[in-house]
């Protein structure tokens, strides 16, 4: 990895994690490293994990009840763990993306007065 | 544990799966496999890092918490041995002697009666106090009358303490044994069931004579029936009379009373058949009250409720029978306040080692706290370490607490050995006597549990102030100045504040502990006022072995005069009670000619004995005027009496009492003339105030049980066989008893008892002492290392070593003054108490004289010894190694 891209790739807020694996769990069950791949894959790797956040948030939200965890066997027949959304946890994203939305836009205005598209000032 | 352990399994696998599955990434994205691991692994982070954050994640259980403190704090205190210990030792003897004594006053007031649900239970009659020991009784009648009427209870019980002449069988000689006459109701409402056989039933105590069963108390059926399966069903007498055995009670069933314990139980109904005086109706005799009477209310019902309820019957029964019932005041009376009433000695002595106890173990706690406090200082860059990393101050204090309670638990278990100790020691208390009177003074499972609550108690008392001030820490300048922060003032202040205390606390222990100690030799080199020594005394009943009453007066005049006969007797007289023995004294009441009672008052009882002729001379006790009692003071003629100095200065102050006259017990009874007045003794106990007293001749007053005392010109033990001798010429069936020499039984109730208290209290007061000075040596000690550096300094720029020595032990002589200031005006409160507890004379400057210098002179040592090590710094030594 080139200090280029480190320079590029962002450290997520404080709190949004959680929001991202709820949210990611919402196609279906996946073990750890599979949540972290998609938020970062899904963000094309912008958004990184921060070292070690993971597994600490996805055991609070087991804590929390938001998701389930339960042995499985993944693809390749290895013993992991998968970690589930639950009914609470549903609730809580649709709660948590509403909030995340008029926050969002709220800080949005501020920054940007015009509507100028977002994204261009990421790409060189 | 399986659950925790499981638990980081499968987060380490989880992790593990993360690196494998990001390796297989990397390779993918064609890493070389060596670079393409390390490149996950750094991704993921530090493993440890992420497994520390995931388990805080999971929260913590209290337990877990807890046992991670445990095993933290056990670290610690083993990390410092000398700590530990003088800390474990300081609460075992505070604890333990907080055991011992509540063992004690468990014996003595606290323990419930041994019956289903105790607290229900509570006593109820008219008062009747004689010198200041209350007591509640009721007649039979009284008792019918109450369960009739009264609504507040769930069954009311009447009993009676009797004594019996016992046999197996009729050729087996009697030996008298104490047993108890019961309502049939008793078992049942009391809740005890019987372990073999049944309890009475109700039928049987409602007629008079009729019903000859008894029930075993479980004592007798082991010792004198081997624990006979096949007991049911098994005839035995009792003063005579063929009694049924059907039921032997439970072990834990010891009698309605502390010490006195019941052989058997035989329904009151029996009683009449017993009586010789045929006189007496027990069972009909309005005023005839010698039956204690103890209901369980009923739930929801409070002792006040139920007082009220009575005062209405006591009322209407005054109106029904002005004759006996007038003027008479009714009480129910929770056990508790029963027994409070019922001994105030006992009371007062229990209270008093309590207050001392727990004045050691306020000693011990505080040496604790100050040890505790000593080491914040040298913790506070511990405690600024886990503040700086995140734990929270509740965290810490947590942790300190259970290192304080670790302390306490193990200061507990040691302190139950002491406790043992203490026990063993105070059951020399015990009388020596031939009923079943016992003290059982027990580390039982009440004592552990008080035990244990007041290791936590102390726990929270000596942990929590050092707890605080270990973790208000100044993060920054803790860590970055190690270890030589100068003490702040509220520190220093709090450290002081606790020599102080602690110095003054071991003087007024000292003070009292000597007081009591003082207060009981001199009382004891006065002597109790008659001889105590070259005396021997034997008891005998004639009506257990079914004597009418002129066999009985038939029977005591020939033992007398037999046993003047015996060679060695010098005399020999018989008296109702023997002096000190308050069991038998009889309680009667004085009605003066002219004297108006008060109207609050109801005519107050007093102690008396009927004695006979011989009885002063024998007992070398002193008639002040007028004259003892003689032969002609016969039933026929006019009614005497002699009273001591103490009745007469009460009744005729300032004026002669002989030819004084005064009715006995009731306004119709007649009249009685005083013809002596007898020097004031004891009476009851050796240290007790001065006590009124009456003594009736015997011919006048006759009673079927007596004690012989006779007073022997050699060896008084030798005279024991001889006059068993002489009763056993007379009636080989008559059961002696409380057979011994008069000076085993002084020594006992003079000696043995108040030796025990005052050893207890030395000891206490000792320990006391010593823990004071571990404590203010350790401080001394510990403020002069803490001053190392400034005496290095103060020593470097020309200090001499005087000047040092002198500098440290004005610090710790002037808290100890200021400690021994407070004691001393505590103590001067404390003998004002004392005074008004036991009989001493005024002020004992001796004891001021004695105790204050000596703890000044113990005191002064325990700081000179650490001041001499601080002036002894090698100033080089110290600055160097800053």
């Amino acid at each position: 990895m080139s200090t280029q891209d480190e320079r590029d790739k962002l450290e997520l807020l404080q709190g949004t994690l959680d929001m991202l694996i709820l949210r990611t769990l919402l196609f279906g069950p996946a073990h750890g490293h599979a949540i972290a791949h998609a938020i970062e894959r899904g963000s094309d790797d912008v958004l990184q994990i921060e070292h070690g956040s993971l597994y600490p948030a996805l055991h609070r939200l087991v804590k929390q009840r938001f998701i389930a965890a339960k042995d499985g066997l993944s693809e390749n027949n290895r013993k992991a763990k998968f970690y589930s959304l639950t009914a609470k946890g549903r609730q809580h994203l649709t709660a948590e993306n509403s909030k995340w939305d008029r926050l969002a836009q709220a800080i949005a205005r501020i920054m940007r007065p015009s509507t100028e598209p977002t994204g261009e000032e990421v790409q060189p | 544990m399986k659950f925790w352990r499981r638990r980081e399994e499968s987060l380490e696998n989880e992790l593990q799966d993360y690196v494998d599955r990001e390796t297989r990434l990397n390779i993918e994205a064609g890493m070389p496999p060596e670079e393409a691991r390390f490149a996950a692994q750094r991704k993921l982070g530090s493993a440890s890092l992420v497994k520390e954050d995931t388990r805080e994640a999971w929260g913590w259980s209290w337990a877990e918490r807890l046992w991670q403190d445990l095993r933290y704090g056990s670290r610690m205190l083993l990390k410092n041995p000398g700590f530990t210990l003088i800390a474990v030792i300081s609460l075992a003897i505070g604890i333990g002697a907080n055991s011992a004594m509540f063992s004690l006053a468990d014996a003595l007031i606290l323990r419930p009666l041994p019956v289903s649900h105790p607290s229900e239970v509570v006593t109820l009659g008219f008062n009747a106090s004689v010198s200041g020991f209350g007591s509640i009784v009721a007649s039979y009648r009284d008792y019918l009358d109450f369960r009739n009427a009264a609504k507040s209870f769930d069954g009311l019980v009447a009993f009676t303490n009797y004594s019996f002449g016992f046999s197996k069988g009729p050729d087996t000689v009697s030996q008298m044994k104490m047993g108890m006459l019961v309502t049939g109701n008793f078992f049942r409402v009391l809740g005890v069931e019987p372990e073999r056989g049944r309890a009475f039933r109700d039928d049987e105590d409602q007629v008079p004579g009729r019903d000859a069963v008894v029930i075993l108390g479980h004592d007798l059926w082991e010792k004198d029936f081997g624990a006979d399966p096949s007991i049911l069903g098994r005839k035995v007498r009792l003063s005579g009379i063929e009694f049924t055995v059907i039921g032997v009670a439970p072990a834990r069933f010891t009698g309605m009373d502390l010490y006195f314990r019941p052989s058997f139980f035989v329904p009151v109904a029996m009683w009449p058949r017993f009586v010789t005086n045929p006189k007496d109706r027990p069972l009909e005799v309005r005023d005839y009250r010698a039956l204690s009477v103890k209901g369980r209310l009923k739930p929801g019902v409070t002792v006040a409720q139920a007082q009220a309820e009575l005062v209405g019957i006591a009322k209407a029964l005054e109106r029904a029978y002005p004759d006996t019932n007038k003027n008479r005041s009714v009480a129910v009376r929770t056990e508790f306040q029963k027994r409070l009433e019922g001994s105030p000695p006992d009371a007062e002595i229990a209270a008093m080692l309590i207050l001392l106890a727990m004045a050691v173990l306020l000693v011990a706690c505080a040496n604790v706290a100050g040890l505790l406090l000593s080491r914040a200082p040298v913790r506070a860059r511990e405690m600024a370490l886990r503040l700086a990393i995140g734990a929270g101050r509740p965290r810490l204090i947590r942790q300190l607490l259970t290192e304080s309670l670790l302390l306490a638990i193990a200061g507990g278990l040691l302190g139950l050995a002491v406790g043992y100790a203490g026990v063993d020691f105070l059951s020399r208390l015990q009388p020596p006597t031939d009923s079943p009177i016992q003290m059982s003074i027990q580390l039982d499972q009440r004592a552990l549990l008080f035990s244990l609550t007041v290791s936590l108690l102390s726990a929270i008392f000596f942990g929590l102030a050092p707890a605080l001030q270990t973790t208000r820490t100044d993060v920054i300048s803790a860590l970055r100045t190690a270890g030589a922060e100068t003490p702040h003032r509220r520190r220093l202040l709090g450290r002081n504040a606790l020599v102080v205390g602690q110095v003054a606390l071991s003087l007024v222990l000292l003070m009292v502990s000597t007081f009591i100690y003082r207060g009981f030799q001199q009382t004891l080199g006065a002597g109790p006022g008659f001889r105590t020594d070259h005396l021997v005394m034997m008891t005998f009943d004639p009506s257990l072995v079914r004597y009418t009453e002129a066999q009985t007066q038939q029977f005591f005049r020939q033992v007398v005069e037999r046993a003047r006969s015996v060679p060695g007797v010098k005399s020999a007289t018989l008296a109702s009670a023997a002096p000190m023995e308050p069991n038998n004294m009889s309680s009667m009441s004085v009605l003066p000619e002219g004297y108006q009672i008060p109207k609050d008052q109801q005519n107050a009882a007093l102690f008396g004995s009927m004695v006979d002729e011989n009885f002063f001379d024998t007992m070398e006790m002193r008639i002040m005027r007028g004259r003892g009692f003689r032969t002609a003071d016969t039933a026929g003629a006019p009614l005497v009496a002699v009273v001591n100095e103490q009745l007469a200065k009460r009744y005729w102050p300032g004026r002669d009492p002989i030819g004084k006259r005064f009715h006995l017990d009731s306004a119709d009874a007649p009249w009685v003339e005083i013809v002596g007045v007898a020097k004031t003794t004891k009476y009851l106990w050796i240290a007790e105030a001065p006590v009124e007293f009456l003594y009736l001749p015997l011919a006048q007053h006759p009673r079927s049980r007596m004690t012989l005392l006779a007073q022997s010109s050699g060896d008084a033990a030798s005279l024991a066989e001889p006059l068993r001798q002489v009763v056993r010429e007379l009636d080989a069936n008559q059961p002696v008893y409380e057979v011994r020499t008069f000076d085993d039984f002084y020594r006992y109730k003079a000696v043995g008892q108040p030796n025990v208290i005052i050893r207890t209290v030395g000891a206490m007061g000792l320990m006391g002492l010593v823990l004071a000075m571990v404590g203010l040596y350790g401080l001394v000690a510990y403020a002069a290392t803490r001053r190392s550096r400034e005496i290095g300094i103060r020593m470097a720029i020309g200090a001499a070593r005087g000047t040092v020595l002198r500098m440290v032990l004005k610090q710790g002589l002037v808290l100890a003054l200021i400690g021994i200031g407070i004691g001393l005006a505590a103590s001067i409160g404390a003998e004002r108490l004392l005074n008004a507890i036991f009989e001493s004379a005024g002020k004992d400057f001796i004891t001021y004289l004695l105790v204050a210098p000596a703890l000044l002179a113990i005191t002064a040592l325990a700081v000179y010894i650490p001041a001499r090590r601080a002036s002894r710094i090698d100033p080089m030594r110290v600055l160097r190694y800053e």
